[in-house]
């Protein structure tokens, strides 16, 4: 067997262990043989040590041969010759992806562990992990994409797996809200992200990372773009990545998604998905490089984000939320630091706080344990306020305007549903209106019968 | 200015006055749980104590929209597996007072038979169109319902084959015109010419088409007797009916992040500005001068100035508001209720901290919750009166807006002709009413069978239920209690070693096990602060925390000291450990903010390694840290404080500790509770409790009750170091209570979630002990292993083949797993309560279910004043922890705080579902899972005309009995006769069986079973024993 083989075997497993895993998953639960806790928590193990493994093995292979790009054919389906559409399904191991999968196999293989005893007995287990399997694949394959419709591929089941834990408690209506709410942001990103990726394909002829950026590999690549083509399809990345990422102006979905379970918010918000945008940065990063206007924009955009996050960390008087934006404001200045061009340390930086924030994340429900033992340690209550500069010299007024700011969370929400669902929805209201004119005309009577029925009780159970 | 609704009274202020008490008599409604950090059980339903436990679950569920009792499907599954018996259910219904169960239903049988057919079957009951699909396609029509008895069914068949044959086959029936008519279809249907050679099954289906003919034609145009809804109160309630659009979730989402910031005890770093100034004043603060982006806020800073500027204050708010929004005098009172409702944790949480809080680091000021209605009436309005303009346009007045809506509002569902045939149709299968007997009644007496069946609603049937499955199990207790009590026997000898225990529930198996190993040691208890109600800090404690139940408020401080030889490396390791706090606390912070979290974040690789070994091996985890931390703990030898100085107590160097009279004082109640006052061993052991856990909000709902949700090992301690003091035994004796000299008193901890137990003060134990004590702790250890073995039966994740090493390791590993959500299991399953001489149970397997309580009957005097001590603090407190265990399992998401999962620490104050909810008060489900909700049995050993004298005496405890939140039954002290309480007097019980289960051992009854178990008599332990026993290994 030869190096060669032995790279597509191992990348091959990298990639098939978490498949395997949710198409066991998904299959014995479509064909109601629903598996046991101990069953499930046995696959889940396996699966991720054997694609951890894998992962290990390569990069093991790669250090000793000094390789730094090892790349894996899966084919490269025409959907439709004529129109030159294909899907090109390529998995490259390089600096970047090695370390990011190897951090989502352990981060996420850790998490399944907790979640196995934190979830023990809960109505939803088998749920919960159909979907934590779906993030997995997800992240292994937005991972170690070589194309960027296979990043898509991945970026799709992040996405959906994600907006599906934030509503796990489907019972309750403010879940349901808010991972709907996570779920148009990110069908926003998703859209800019698609343009993005037909753009490429129109100007390039494919999706290749590869072919994009040849001469040298990650991070020294270099992108045959015009500069003007880099800015318009970077700035649809950034949107893209914005919107996975949470940056200013969709950060509000961010502390929303706090809504499952405490596993699941840790690694999926605090620390994976929430770097997955910036992780799409790092991949195209040489188009940044294209154009000084798109990394311009990435550092202003991840300063602001950074700056409004830390603002409203300090405010928050719920550990999630404070967490949560604690998060966002280090993916703030990842993001601005992949702008300025400081790829490594990003990637360290993503690593770093990843594994922080999921520690930090799972011993929330301990805080006030871990308070008590602090205050023991210190003798006095924990001190609140850094009572010098911001009490001290910061007039009230000032003071309790960046309060409120930091309190409503800069009004983001507010203004997305102030000046992008509403009109959205009153465009909508008005051709509902003008097709029920229509109906109404064409059938000579009122058409729409739901208008007439009359309110009823909803049909609740017998309480007394 | 006089305003607009001043005009309505000619002087505001006793309407002012009005609303402010009515305000604090609606904030009785609110739940009265404390910052978690101090959680203590207490009646979810205090409110309604005054009321019977029927009357207040009922008013409960109007007021809270919360379940009263357990869904009937559930306890028909309890029916279905023996948990509920036939004849349980049918002494409940003859046992109902004031419903006359032998009241007479025309010719069909009594109430009684009637109620229980309906409660042993389930009854199908759907939406019309379910119905008629059951009626055409399914096979209702054909057979007879499976739960119809064969000889019932026959019968049935027989008679109105009989019936067809010689009174309308050829039309000779009596004279209804109708019967006639539909038989005519039948025989159409069925081929009436061929009659006599129709087979079973055509006659089955014929009785039951005929009897379907005939239920649907009775009820026909009976009228309704359902109650109607109640009316709506709210404009949120009739806006969300008409629009569909919920204001409440606008204005719980204001006011949900303001009550946290309003009351953050430290978690966020910026405070809420102008905080100190109070609730309206920092909201009007902070809103004043915003700018919302949200279009139904955009009114509030115009409001508030508005407001600002006529100068009201809270209370005129309010009135004010309740008068633009239309609510008269009349409905005042259910209005504010339900603006206090809306968010009802939060609002609760506020009354504690103004009212009951003057610890804590942020309390609130008064008047908090009177501004937080103005606050909210505020929001209210606006909210309306913008998604009501968004709807229709102009709308006019908020005032009328209501009256203008009330039209449109929907009805009750209604009970169509069919559903009410269908219940008819399917009792009169279980019950045997004939179509011959049934076509005959009036409509007045139909009209009376229906109202009949209505009557017996679901909460009835609940209710019902609920009283025979409490039968089942409390006829259970009383019959394993007086069997166990025939085998008791007295001792005289002394026991090698002694132990006292708390009360808690959680002890009785430890107790048990202890008992079986060492079968010459005798175990004591009594509530779990010992007498001992003092402010306690420890050597390595930051504060002062109250040790004793809540009821009481301590006086004395007591602090532990490490010894003088110490007294160095205690400074150096205080200090070092000063040093660490800072800086992980540093840490903590830092990596939440920008720069300074950037560089935390990028060494944050290393997390890693505590993420993964905390999680994947948090046994071996915390032994490591543990060994790191014993290099700054504090020195090994440490003492407490006991001995005051100074006349007065005070938390300063001389008013630390007791007076030498006040330690004879505490040492002589408590022994005279327990009964402990000759007879003693050289080796007595106090064991106070406590839990420790990781992952788990409500941690310190898992500590001693009797400690108000601390941990008891101090008081233990100090209770131990109280009679080691030689002059308090002098003194003792001079009150006629003498202790041996070579009597020695160890105080000790058990932590009930890891099984650990720790001594105190072993430096000061005689050498002359040693061996003995050796030989005692060596039982001990063994107790606790075989304790962590009992309690690893319920935990599903522990296997049942486990050996007892292994559980203690399997619940060490819990307390100390981060992903641990069930640490233990708390006091879930607790049911009965004895009251008495350990004697009487000893040797009984009571499942870790039962409080016990040591008392000594014979040596109590006329006046039964040690019982009335004892039943003072037991009967409120364990019936505290009963009903809150009670009410959060039948209503996990009402009255509990539903599933710990997305559970959010909030404020340090609580805890919210998910990113933003109410302040969630009650019990977690993973806390109560393994409930089962009875009302508390009370057995004390005693007679019914003490007890009566102690009620006299006590109203307060009577209230508690004659009301029904508790039961309550007498065992006489030389006799196992027992009187059962019921109905306002005791009642001799008379047992089911005298039978009792023997095993050898404790795990012989339990091994294999994760389940409930029942009472069984262990053999052996109550046999006097030889010489020393030795303990097993």
């Amino acid at each position: 067997m030869n190096v060669d083989t032995l790279y597509s075997v191992l990348g091959l497993g990298t990639v098939a262990f978490p498949a395997l895993l949710l198409s066991v998953m998904g299959l014995t639960s479509l064909l109601g043989w629903p598996l046991g806790e101990r069953t499930t928590a046995r696959a889940t193990q396996g699966a991720v040590i054997g694609g951890l493994l894998t992962a290990i093995a390569i990069l093991a292979m790669m250090l000793a041969s000094g390789t730094r790009y090892v790349p894996i054919e899966l084919g490269n389906w025409e959907i439709a010759p004529t129109e030159h559409f294909h899907f090109h399904l390529k998995f490259v191991f390089d600096r970047l992806s090695v370390p990011f999968t190897i951090l989502s196999f352990v981060l996420v293989g850790t998490i399944g562990a907790f979640a196995n005893r934190y979830l023990h007995r809960e109505p939803g287990y088998r749920r919960f992990f159909l979907l934590y399997d779906v993030f997995l694949l997800g992240m292994i394959v937005a991972s170690l994409a070589g194309t960027i419709e296979t990043l898509f591929l991945g970026w799709e089941l992040v996405g959906l797996s994600s907006a599906l834990l934030v509503a796990y408690f489907h019972e309750r209506p403010a879940p349901v809200i808010n991972g709907q709410r996570v779920w148009s942001v990110y069908r926003v990103a998703d859209a800019a992200f698609l343009i993005a990726a037909v753009t490429l394909h129109h100007l390039t002829g494919e999706g290749n990372f590869a072919g994009l950026m040849d001469k040298g590999f990650w991070p020294e690549g270099v992108a045959e773009l015009s500069s003007r083509e880099a800015l318009f399809v970077g700035l649809l990345l950034l949107v893209a990545a914005a919107g996975k990422s949470a940056l200013i102006p969709f950060s509000g979905w961010l502390p929303r998604a706090m809504e499952g379970p405490t596993p699941s918010s840790a690694v999926f918000y605090g620390a994976l998905s929430v770097h997955l945008g910036t992780f799409l940065l790092l991949r195209v990063s040489p188009l940044l490089d294209l154009s000084s206007l798109l990394s311009a924009a990435v550092v202003i955009l991840g300063l602001a984000s950074a700056v409004l996050a830390a603002m409203a960390a300090r405010v928050q008087t719920d550990v999630k939320s404070a967490l949560a934006f604690a998060s966002l404001t280090q993916v703030g200045i990842i993001t601005a630091e992949i702008g300025f061009g400081l790829r490594y340390i990003a990637l360290l930086h993503i690593i770093g706080h990843a594994c922080l924030r999921t520690l930090q994340l799972v011993r929330a429900p301990t805080l006030l344990h871990d308070y008590h033992s602090l205050e023991n340690a210190l003798g006095e209550h924990l001190p609140q306020q850094q009572a010098g500069f911001w009490e001290r010299w910061v007039p009230d007024g000032v003071r309790l305007r960046y309060y409120r700011l930091a309190l409503e969370r800069g009004y983001l929400d507010a203004a997305i549903n102030e000046y992008v669902v509403r009109p959205f929805v009153a465009l909508f209201h008005w051709c509902d209106a003008l097709e029920r004119k229509w109906t109404d005309v064409l059938s000579g009577t009122p058409s729409r019968e739901s208008d007439h029925v009359p309110p009823t009780m909803p049909i609740g159970e017998e309480l007394t | 200015m006089l305003a607009h609704w001043q005009s309505t009274s000619v002087d505001s202020h006793p309407r002012l006055a009005h609303l402010e008490h009515t305000i604090e008599h609606l904030s009785h409604l609110l739940p009265a749980q404390a910052p978690i950090r101090v959680f203590v059980h207490h009646n979810t339903l205090h409110a309604f104590e005054d009321q019977t436990f029927y009357d207040a679950v009922k008013q409960g569920s109007a007021t809270y929209g919360c379940h009263a009792y357990l869904p009937e499907d559930r306890y028909r599954q309890k029916l279905a597996r023996g948990r509920i018996l036939p004849q349980d259910l049918a002494a409940a219904l003859l046992e109902d007072p004031g419903e006359e169960p032998d009241r007479l239903i025309g010719f069909l049988g009594t109430r009684y038979h009637l109620r229980l057919a309906m409660l042993q079957h389930p009854l199908r009951l759907g939406p019309d169109a379910e119905l008629r699909w059951l009626i055409a396609e399914a096979d209702a029509l054909r057979r007879f319902r499976d739960e119809a008895p064969v000889d019932v069914k026959e019968q049935m068949i027989d008679q109105t084959r009989r019936w067809v044959m010689r009174d309308l086959r050829n039309g000779a029936a009596a004279g209804d015109e109708r019967i006639r008519r539909a038989v005519a279809v039948l025989f159409d249907r069925f081929g009436g010419s061929k009659i006599e050679r129709w087979s079973e099954a055509t006659w089955e289906a014929f009785t039951l088409q005929l009897l379907w003919y005939t239920c649907h034609h009775g009820v026909h145009g009976v009228q309704r007797f359902a109650e109607p809804l109640p009316p709506l109160v709210c404009h949120r309630d009739f806006l969300l009916h008409a629009t569909g659009t919920d204001t409440d979730r606008y204005v719980n989402d204001v006011l949900i992040r303001f009550c946290a910031a309003f009351l953050d005890q430290g978690i966020a770093r910026w405070t809420l500005p102008s905080r100190e100034r109070g609730f309206l004043a920092s909201f009007f603060a902070l809103n004043r001068d915003s700018r919302p982006v949200d279009r139904w806020l955009r009114g509030l800073p115009t409001e508030i100035k508005r407001l600002e500027g006529i100068g009201y204050g809270a209370l005129e708010i309010i009135a004010e508001s309740l008068y633009l929004l239309g609510v008269d005098e009349a409905e005042e009172e259910a209005y504010l209720s339900r603006m206090l409702l809306a968010l009802r944790g939060w609002t609760g949480m506020l009354w504690q901290m103004e009212t009951n809080a003057e610890w804590a680091v942020h309390p609130a000021p008064t008047g908090t919750l009177v501004e937080y209605l103005a606050a909210r009436l505020i929001l209210e309005r606006l909210a309306i009166d913008y998604f009501a303009r968004a709807a229709w346009g102009n709308i006019g007045p908020l005032s009328d807006l209501r009256s203008r809506l009330r039209k449109g509002m929907p009805r009750a569902a209604r009970v169509s002709v069919e559903q009410r045939a269908f219940l008819v149709f399917q009792l009169a299968q279980t019950l045997g009413w004939m179509p011959a007997d049934l076509y005959r009644m009036s409509k007045g007496e139909w009209s009376n069978l229906v109202e009949e069946i209505e009557s017996f609603s679901a909460s009835e049937r609940r209710r019902i239920y609920h009283l025979a499955f409490e039968r089942r199990y409390r006829n259970q207790a009383l019959d394993a209690i007086a069997a166990h009590a025939r085998r008791a026997m007295p001792t005289t000898a002394t026991a090698r070693f002694q132990v006292v225990c708390c009360i808690d529930e959680r002890e009785e198996s430890f107790r048990r096990h202890l008992e079986e190993i060492a079968r010459d040691c005798e175990t004591f208890s009594v509530a779990g602060f010992f007498g001992v109600a003092m402010y306690y800090r420890g050597a390595a404690d930051a504060h002062f925390v109250p040790l004793c139940p809540v009821v009481v408020k301590p006086r004395h401080y007591v602090v532990e000291e490490v010894v003088y030889s110490f007294e160095q490396s205690h400074r150096r390791r205080t200090e070092t450990r000063r040093a660490l706090g800072k800086a992980s606390h540093r840490l903590h912070t830092g990596s939440r903010s920008g720069l300074a979290g950037a560089a935390t974040a990028l060494l944050g690789t290393l997390a890693s390694i505590p993420l993964v070994a905390r999680v994947l091996f948090p046994r071996l985890t915390a032994r490591i840290l543990r060994l790191f931390g014993s290099f700054v703990e504090p020195p090994p030898i440490t003492r407490l404080l006991m001995e005051r100085t100074d006349p007065e107590p005070g938390s300063k160097n001389g008013g630390l500790g007791y007076s030498l009279d006040e330690m004879v004082t505490i040492a002589e109640c408590v022994l005279q509770d327990i009964g402990l006052t000759a007879r003693f061993s050289r080796l007595v052991f106090v064991t106070g409790h406590g839990s420790s856990s990781l992952n788990n909000p409500h941690e310190s709902a898992h500590d001693c009750g009797a400690c108000g949700g601390g941990r008891g090992g101090p008081n233990a301690r100090a209770f131990a170091a109280m009679l080691s003091d030689l002059r308090v035994r002098e003194r003792l004796e001079r009150r006629g209570l003498a202790i041996p000299r070579e009597t020695v008193f160890i105080g000790a901890y058990h932590n009930t979630c890891d099984d650990s137990i720790q001594f105190y003060d072993l430096d000061r134990l005689p050498s002359s002990h040693h061996e003995e004590f050796e030989r005692a702790k060596a039982a001990l250890d063994e107790a606790r292993r075989r304790n962590a073995h009992e309690r690893c039966r319920r935990f599903e994740s522990a296997e049942l083949s486990m050996s007892p090493e292994a559980a203690l390791r399997h619940v060490e590993g819990r307390a100390e797993d981060l992903s641990q959500v069930r640490p233990e299991y708390g006091h879930a399953t607790n049911a009965i309560c004895f009251v008495g001489r350990r004697l009487r149970t000893k040797g009984l397997f009571l499942d870790r279910r039962t409080f016990l309580t040591s008392y000594d009957p014979t040596r109590d005097d006329q006046e039964n004043a040690i019982l009335t001590r004892i039943l003072q603090a037991v009967i409120p407190v364990c019936a505290g922890i009963n009903l809150e265990y009670y009410f959060s399992y039948v209503d996990p998401t009402g009255y509990g705080c539903g599933t710990k999962l997305p559970h959010n620490i909030t404020s340090l104050l609580g805890v919210m579902d998910g990113a933003a909810s109410d302040l969630r008060s009650g019990l977690p489900w993973q806390m109560v899972e393994i409930h089962e909700p009875v009302r508390i049995l009370f057995v004390i050993e005693t007679t019914p005309q003490a007890m009566r004298g102690i009620f006299e005496r006590n109203p307060a405890l009577a209230g508690l009995v004659r009301n029904d939140w508790v039961q309550l039954a007498t065992i006489d002290p030389d006799s196992p006769a027992i009187q059962l309480y019921r109905n306002g007097g005791f009642e001799p019980y008379r047992p089911e069986t005298t039978e009792l289960p023997v095993v050898k051992s404790s795990v012989d009854w339990y091994r294999g079973w994760r389940d409930h178990l029942g009472f069984a008599s262990i053999a052996d332990v109550n046999k006097p024993c030889g010489a020393a026993e030795e303990i097993a290994e």
